[in-house]
């Protein structure tokens, strides 16, 4: 009897040992992904002037960052200094933009806006939190001495960059 | 924290339905290669953005100064939710620090897209 018992008992026990060892191994990488949400118009209220400002007739565009991770990243965006393709202009442009902050997943970015180091176009913020932030850019062009932009299709790009620290 | 993290897993699982550029890993490791004196290193991309077709791919320095480095095409054409692995071949003594993909835009594209995206990762 004591043949038979042993062997099952042991073989009992060696399952249960196999199974206490058994792991479920997770890896959380850090991630930065943009999202271009949603792509700006600019409206033209005055001749002389290129405006994204929505009380104009524009629309501010909107870039999303998603992080993974708290401070593995910094996100870097600068608003346009000058058109990527526009008609011949012989004057000078005036540029003048702000990147804000519009809406935040976690209520500790809140401080996004106000720790952000700005120099020259450029706008750039700590990731600090894992999460989603949402980013406005505003824009606005100002021909010569009020003077009217010529007629065609102008576009200026914003740039968006995500940057491991 | 846990609540967060779950939010930011859902966001980014759905995120490719709006307009998604990403780079992976955060943190590349060079490896040596079987050609002495060349390391190399790999990256992901995925291209979640409708309207950006074509990517550039940078390499540079602590000091953002472009260095040397080789890759099968520096400009590639990535199809909207397409991924891509790239091989980037870097001399033994290189400098570099940063490997980012830059979305092109194209001139005169109807979309007008006026976001351009840099995402890079940072050599360890």
């Amino acid at each position: 009897m004591l043949k038979i018992v042993v062997p099952m008992a042991a073989s009992i026990l060696a399952t249960e040992f196999v199974q206490a060892q058994t792991e479920i191994i997770g890896n959380v990488d850090s991630k930065c992904i943009i999202v271009s949400e949603t792509p700006g118009v600019y409206g033209n209220p005055n001749p002389y002037q290129l405006t994204t400002a929505p009380t104009s007739g524009g629309v501010q565009p909107i870039i999303r960052f998603d992080v993974l991770a708290a401070d593995y990243y910094k996100a870097v965006i600068e608003h346009p200094v000058s058109f990527s393709s526009s008609p011949t202009l012989d004057d000078v442009v005036t540029w003048t933009g702000d990147v804000e902050v519009s809406e935040v997943s976690d209520t500790d970015m809140s401080t996004y806006d106000s720790d952000k180091v700005e120099y020259d176009n450029a706008h750039e913020y700590q990731m600090t939190v894992a999460g989603s932030t949402w980013f406005k850019i505003s824009s606005v062009a100002d021909y010569g001495y009020n003077k009217s932009f010529p007629a065609g299709q102008y576009t200026a790009v914003v740039e968006a960059e995500c940057i491991p620290l | 924290m846990h609540s967060s993290l779950i939010k930011t897993i859902i966001l980014l699982c759905v995120s490719g339905y709006a307009s998604a550029h990403e780079l992976t890993p955060t943190y590349p490791e060079l490896e040596t290669t079987f050609v002495k004196g060349v390391l190399s290193t790999k990256v992901k991309m995925w291209n979640a953005r409708a309207d950006v077709e074509y990517y550039k791919i940078e390499v540079t320095n602590a000091f953002w100064n472009d260095v040397p480095f080789i890759t099968e095409e520096r400009i590639f054409k990535l199809g909207y939710m397409q991924r891509r692995e790239i091989e980037v071949f870097l001399p033994e003594d290189t400098t570099a620090q940063y490997i980012c993909t830059r979305s092109m835009l194209e001139k005169g594209s109807e979309s007008r897209s006026i976001i351009s995206s840099k995402v890079c990762s940072k050599i360890k």
